[in-house]
């Protein structure tokens, strides 16, 4: 099979024939993304195509739509879990869509999907202002990682992404464009919601719709302001970091004795509203920073002697402190972390003043490090959630290793947001290449406990929760069916 | 080339992340400037990056996927430049390039490959040892007459095909630069060509040739050091030659030095200063094959431990190359101002040349040259300055293409008006 | 069975009333939208009954309209066509403060007052909206999207989830309110408004003036209440000055409640003796003031204040603002009860602020940014003038969000109900106010009486997404139809 070539013709003469390819290599290597579950199918997408602007994008899928053929969309394809399910699929790469706009004044940016956190962040340094980067890393596409997820341990003080979003130019699955917020009423995009019902709610729940519902292809996001001077970056290779001004920075490491006392050092930090970043350290996270350069080799022969010493009663926070605007900020929140700090025992540490991994660069890839693959389960939702879920998920992992690496169940991690309305809980796990199955299974037998548990997942298994969740399956369902009536929108 | 196990493993290493297409991503100053990966940031398909080309590899190895037009298009484009594979091994151990090269000697043993250019650089290196067809016989032509080279001396300046007939002006001045430093050099009376096309374009056989002829001149002509003023040359007698052996860079028996590395000691070792004022601003390009792909060769016999634990193998991750000595000439040398560019050091974005692609798709060179000369006119500079001949030509052409007003140079020049 | 038997039976018979004169006060509100007279009104103590009630008007297409607060002001709970009111005020409990997440689960006919109270107990604040009135219910603040005080928090998040009946009848939790167990026997407590799944039903059935559904509870967030306060009144002859101070204000994220107000506002607001105190004032008061208010922290609050203090010093130096009062002429000690005032309803025994001039008050607002509000204010007396209403009288709030990233710009008419060439003024000026402002980029996200043909018309696409979604969530169209575009 193979797309119909009147089809074929008419996406050429949409982006000319440069950008549109249905040669086997440019489709096989849009096959695959990043960590994609290893028992699910993935199609070889029947060509590959390359839109410039909004227009091209409308009328690529409106093709979609005539000839009733499935796409895909990736913006830097870095996501996990979106290929093509359907044979012939239209594999839509937006990378070409790169354009960026800054509104200095009014704190925020419009870009296009192929703007990555890193790019626009150098932009908006320029000029005092900031966004930040998601863990997976800041060649990530702003437009893909907001609309789909957008958390990042800045998020303590600047949200989630869902509440980045402001106007938002959408096509629609069958081809229609939809302008949300201040977009649907004229060209601005400083405002998100309405007129009336928020259908920003359309566009992602907990997470995005990984493509079945349509394009983005423009979005306003809120940036924020920041310091003045621009941040150097220093040192190199795989040591570089982004220096920060000292007299408006101070990372703590804050080892606490008990978990308790941890997660309420953690909670009080939120009721005093300080700092920009706050979470908890998983030790492995130290083993894979002095495995940068030295590779899994180094790793195993640092955590071979440092996992089986660890203290699991312990809890590692770190704390980033911002003097928003003033020196005498800093001093401020210093005072009031030290207090909490002394209040449930902790020993503080100050950091190097510096940043590897929230500003411009993350490198949640590094994880594949110890063994080849990763896989971590996640959700959102309260402090306390994480901490009792992680419990859950801990267990779970010493029924499945080996194959699953030994990491001594030290690589979970709460990071709350929005000062501490709401929080994200990871477990990452491990497993060699060829044991990538592993984590599939993992992965399963953690859903099943999280419905029991009536712990909230993220991206949840239609099956095990649609019964129990008020039966969301059906109204996506609906929802679909009526704004993707040729079910072309990534089916499957 | 990897062996095929070994090949299999890499390949599947990777997780197609993306990192491969970008600077260190700390070092990004600006939108403009933020893509490492010359076809990446021209041809955007998924398949015109590293990981692209891996993915492309296991299917190919798999049976799953032929050389196609595109998959020829895309292998052959790249330039080698290797910021993929020090980017992916920020995080992970996987041998990005080597794969990427694997799959290109895969191509020409398959006889699809390499393009009917590179072809004609094997033709013309069997014809008469230099990838030009150039007579043999005038290999030697640049010398000038000013400079009487060594007969027997410790140092041997390895000239490499592009100085000896397209820039003879860096040979030149190196060989006045040596001269007038007062150090007694040799220049090989049988030089070949270095083969480093003929690797890059996996045309091994003849490439092993080359390695062979020039180790073994090498060794015979006595010479302790091998200096040479081409990255290319540098990178080829360093890394390519002990490869092709099986063996380390270490073991091999001679060692090189870039010009620069060598001028740089002697700077140090107080042995040389540059006199003369060179009043001009200038950036610095670093040229791939002296930064990061110039690190020594480390010959590893494929042995793992589980989980994915690479036995006794020492990586290459790119930060090892030579960044400093060129920088700090410069700045030594009084009335230069030295402005870098946004992508600098190990995230240096390539001229362009590298990998075969000047010889193929010229077009293409200039296109990624001309980037980076727009990098360049940001930093408000007169002049490039680089340390490669070809990376000077693809350069210069770009620079006026791009109407930049910048002269380029090779450092060698600009050392030479220093010191005289 | 006649369906008032029916609902009598759901509700009770005390709950349930056909009588008109009780139907003549729910047909009408302080708005200028028309009157139009309810079937029945129903009064449900909790989601079991508003279920049955619910389910009831779906089988047999009646319209729903739901209603929470004592007194509504955009027209938003007048049936228009007919059917049952649910009158939703006899669901009032605070069903459960989160002290660890910093929330609060209110059903809708919990008050700002009521909530604030309980709120202050646990030394927490609700964020609030400016001086709601003492009828005003908390849930349909947030549902409504008013804007709040504090600029510091993002916007979009503070309704976390909520419980709907849903117009086919469906109970449905949103966000991670949807865990079965929910809240007593599950892991999550209802801190994530996305989801279940790939839609946000939160983000749905929000602004949506009861046409989505009937909202039973909500979960909120509350913000720890500052444990000692400083306000400041800055006084401002322009307000492009007044703007610059509160960028740059926000930039260093200094401070809790912060507004610009003009003085016909300000006077209403803190008029203790009508009318010679508000024309008194009227007169003192400089034209443009921004409200600032310091709060000290939940540890070391003089710190706080004191760094504050000196960030906004620092701010004022930059624009050569001399003088940062902290208080105001003619009023003694107002700077102390002002942010007790602010963190709460308008006190029930006074005339509510916007009424106590002329008895009604006409207000047009949307959100733009902070930069082009000087345009809006000039296109806002030109369009008053044109029409005949003295300028002088017409109130300006503006309210910056999120760090003054945009604004809510809101514009007030006071006016004489009893004189009907002047309600037949206001009218007009209203719909033509509207109809500039929109025309000049201002955004109404929340549309009202005859501002809502004009968005839905110009916001096509939206619209028609819209319909689709409200065709799929409310097949039968019976709740509030004849609101917003459908
Ligand atoms: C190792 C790893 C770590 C991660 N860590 C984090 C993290 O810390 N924080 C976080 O927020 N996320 C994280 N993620 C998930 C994250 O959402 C995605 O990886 C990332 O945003 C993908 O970005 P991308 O730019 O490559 O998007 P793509 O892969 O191109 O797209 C992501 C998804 O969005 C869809 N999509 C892309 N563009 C559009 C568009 N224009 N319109 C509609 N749909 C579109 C795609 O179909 C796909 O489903 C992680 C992922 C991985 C693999």
């Amino acid at each position: 099979m193979s797309i119909p070539r009147e089809a074929y013709q008419t996406l050429q003469s949409i982006v000319g024939t440069e950008w549109v390819s249905d040669d086997p290599a440019i489709c096989e290597a849009d096959r695959y993304c990043s960590l994609s579950s290893p028992s699910e199918e993935k199609r070889r997408p029947g060509c590959s195509i390359e839109p410039v602007s909004t227009e091209e994008v409308q009328a690529i899928v409106k093709v979609a739509n005539r000839y009733k053929l499935p796409f895909v969309v990736t913006s830097t394809y870095y996501s996990a879990g979106t290929y093509c399910r359907k044979d012939d699929s239209i594999l839509i790469d937006l990378k070409r869509m790169n354009k960026l706009e800054i509104d200095e004044e009014n704190l925020y940016a419009i870009v296009e999907p192929g703007v990555v956190f890193s790019a626009l962040q150098a932009d908006l340094f320029k000029r005092g202002l900031c966004t930040f980067v998601p863990g997976c890393g800041g060649h990530a596409s702003v437009v893909a990682n907001t609309v789909n997820m957008g958390d990042a341990p800045l998020g303590w003080r600047y949200g989630l992404g869902y509440q980045r979003l402001l106007g938002v130019e959408w096509v629609l699955p069958d081809g229609e464009m939809l302008k949300m917020g201040s977009l649907s009423m004229s060209k601005d995009y400083f405002w998100g919601e309405g007129p009336g019902p928020d259908l920003r709610g359309l566009l992602r729940g907990c997470a995005g719709h990984q493509s079945r519902m349509g394009i983005i292809t423009k979005i306003g996001v809120k940036v924020f302001p920041f310091v003045s001077e621009e941040l150097e970056p220093e040192g190199w290779a795989f040591r570089s970091f982004i220096k920060l001004p000292p007299n408006r920075f101070k990372w703590y490491n804050i080892r606490f004795y008990s978990r308790e006392d941890a997660i309420n050092a953690m909670f009080e930090l939120g009721r005093c509203e300080i700092a920009l970043v706050v979470m908890t350290v998983p030790p492995i996270f130290r083993g894979v920073a002095r495995t940068r350069g030295v590779g899994c080799g180094g790793f195993w022969e640092f955590w071979k002697d440092a996992g089986p010493k660890l203290n699991p009663k312990q809890m590692d926070l770190r704390v980033l402190l911002y003097g928003i605007g003033s020196d005498k900020r800093l001093e401020y929140e210093e005072k009031v972390l030290l207090d909490i700090v002394k209040e449930y025992g902790g020993s503080p540490r100050e950091a190097p003043c510096r940043d590897e991994t929230n500003f411009m660069a993350a490198d949640a890839i590094c994880a594949n490090v110890v063994g080849g693959r990763f896989s971590s389960e996640v959700s959102y939702e309260s402090i306390n959630q994480a901490v009792r879920y992680s419990k859950v998920v801990d267990k779970i992992t010493d029924e499945h290793r080996p194959p699953i690496l030994q990491e001594y169940n030290s690589t979970d991690w709460v990071c709350p947001y929005e000062l501490g309305y709401i929080a994200k809980m990871e477990c990452l796990r491990m497993a060699s290449v060829e044991d990538n199955y592993a984590l599939q299974e993992w992965k399963n037998d953690c859903q099943d406990a999280c419905a029991k548990g009536g712990a909230y997942a993220l991206v949840p298994d239609n099956k095990v929760f649609g019964p129990i969740w008020g039966n969301y399956p059906e109204k996506e369902d609906k929802i679909r069916a009526a704004f993707d009536p040729n079910h072309v929108s990534a089916p499957g | 080339m990897l062996k095929v196990e070994e090949y299999k493993h890499q390949a599947a290493t990777c997780v197609r992340c993306s990192y491969c297409k970008f600077p260190d991503l700390n070092y990004i100053k600006s939108s403009r400037f933020s893509r490492q990966c010359p076809i990446d940031t021209r041809y955007r398909f998924n398949l015109y990056s590293a990981h692209g080309l891996l993915h492309s590899a296991l299917a190919e190895l798999d049976g799953k996927l032929e050389f196609t037009p595109k998959l020829m298009d895309a292998l052959w484009h790249c330039t080698l430049c290797g910021g993929c594979d020090i980017r992916c091994k920020r995080n992970l151990d996987v041998e990005v390039l080597q794969v990427i090269e694997t799959l290109r000697c895969r191509c020409v043993e398959q006889g699809k490959g390499p393009m009917p250019e590179h072809k004609m650089l094997a033709d013309n290196v069997k014809k008469s040892h230099n990838i030009y067809g150039a007579d043999h016989k005038e290999r030697l032509n640049w010398m000038p007459e000013d400079v009487k080279p060594a007969q027997k001396a410790d140092i041997l300046y390895f000239v490499g095909d592009p100085s000896s007939y397209r820039h003879p002006e860096i040979a030149q001045a190196t060989a006045r630069l040596l001269s007038q430093a007062g150090v007694p050099f040799m220049v090989l009376a049988d030089e070949w060509s270095s083969g480093h096309e003929l690797f890059a374009t996996g045309q091994l056989e003849l490439a092993r040739e080359m390695a062979d002829h020039n180790i073994k001149a090498i060794k015979d002509s006595g010479a302790k050091k091998v200096i040479t003023s081409d990255a290319e040359c540098y990178k080829t007698l360093k890394a390519d030659y002990p490869k092709i052996l099986e063996k380390s860079t270490e073991d091999m028996p001679y060692s090189v030095l870039h010009i620069t590395e060598y001028v740089d000691q002697l700077m140090k070792d107080g042995k040389l200063k540059f006199r003369r004022r060179v009043p001009m601003k200038v950036t610095y390009h670093d040229p791939c094959n002296l930064g990061r792909l110039a690190e020594p060769w480390y010959h590893w016999e494929p042995k793992y431990e589980p989980p994915n634990i690479a036995v006794g193998k020492t990586w290459r991750r790119g930060y090892n190359g030579v960044y400093e000595p060129p920088r700090n000439i410069l700045k030594g040398i009084r009335g230069i101002e030295l402005i870098e560019m946004q992508r600098v050091w190990d995230n240096a974005w390539c001229c362009g040349y590298g990998g075969g692609v000047g010889t193929a798709f010229p077009d293409f060179a200039l296109w990624t040259a001309g980037e980076r000369a727009e990098e360049a006119r940001t930093t408000g500079a007169e002049a490039i300055v680089s340390c490669c001949p070809n990376c000077k030509d693809i350069l210069g052409q770009a620079a006026e293409a791009k109407k930049t007003g910048m002269k380029v140079y090779d450092i060698t020049e600009i050392m030479l008006r220093a010191i005289r | 069975m006649q369906i008032k038997e029916k609902l009598t039976k759901i509700v009770g018979a005390e709950n349930v009333s056909d009588d008109p004169e009780v139907l003549l006060s729910y047909s009408k509100d302080c708005s200028l939208s028309a009157p139009r007279m309810p079937n029945y009104v129903a009064r449900p103590k909790n989601t079991d009954e508003v279920h049955g009630v619910v389910r009831l008007a779906n089988e047999n297409g009646i319209p729903v309209v739901p209603a929470s607060s004592g007194i509504h002001f955009y027209g938003n709970t007048i049936p228009n066509l007919g059917g049952i009111v649910l009158d939703l005020r006899r669901m009032n409990k605070i069903l459960e403060v989160d002290l660890y997440n910093k929330m609060v689960r209110v059903e809708p006919g919990v008050t700002w007052g009521q909530l604030q109270s309980e709120a202050a107990k646990h030394k927490m604040m609700g964020l609030c909206p400016l001086l709601p009135h003492p009828l005003k219910s908390v849930l349909t603040s947030h549902l409504e999207r008013e804007p709040m005080l504090i600029p510091k928090f993002e916007y979009a998040g503070s309704l976390v989830t909520m419980e709907a009946v849903l117009p086919e009848g469906e109970v449905f939790r949103t966000g991670s309110a949807c865990v079965p167990g929910f809240p007593d026997k599950s892991m999550a407590e209802g801190v994530n408004p996305g989801g279940p799944g790939y839609l946000s039903y939160n983000w749905l059935i929000q602004g949506a003036q009861g046409t989505m559904g009937v909202v039973t509870w909500a979960k909120v967030k509350m913000a720890p209440r500052p444990k000692i306060d400083k306000t400041l009144f800055i006084p401002f002859e322009s307000l492009e000055d007044a703007i610059q101070l509160v960028y740059n204000v926000q930039r260093r994220m200094i401070g809790e409640e912060c507004l610009i107000i003009n003085s016909v506002n300000l006077a209403a607001i803190l008029t203790k003796k009508w009318p010679q105190d508000y024309n008194n004032l009227r007169r003192i008061l400089t034209p443009w003031t921004v409200i600032l208010v310091l709060g000290g922290g939940w540890r070391r609050p003089e710190e706080k204040i004191e760094y504050e203090e000196d960030g906004l010093r620092e701010a004022a130096a930059e624009l050569h603002i001399p003088a940062l009062p902290t208080s105001l002429p003619g009023l003694p000690g107002i700077e102390r009860e002002l942010p007790g005032m602010l963190r709460t309803a308008w006190p029930e025994k006074k005339t509510y602020w916007k009424f106590a001039d002329k008895g009604a008050c006409q207000d047009v607002f949307f959100y733009t940014t902070l930069n082009r509000t000087p345009d809006f204010v000039q296109v806002m007396n030109q369009v008053a003038a044109e029409n005949g209403y003295c300028i002088d009288d017409i109130g300006i709030y503006i309210q910056p969000m999120e760090y003054g990233r945009s604004c809510h710009f809101e514009c007030s008419f006071p006016y004489n109900p009893d004189d009907t060439d002047e309600v037949a003024m206001i009218r007009n000026l209203y719909a033509e106010a509207a109809e500039t402002a929109m025309d000049m980029g201002g955004y109404f996200s929340r549309p009202y009486g005859v501002v809502v043909d004009m968005v839905y018309d110009k916001a096509a696409s939206y619209t028609t997404a819209l319909k689709k979604v409200k065709q799929l969530l409310d097949p039968n169209n019976i709740m509030s139809p004849g609101r917003l575009c459908f």
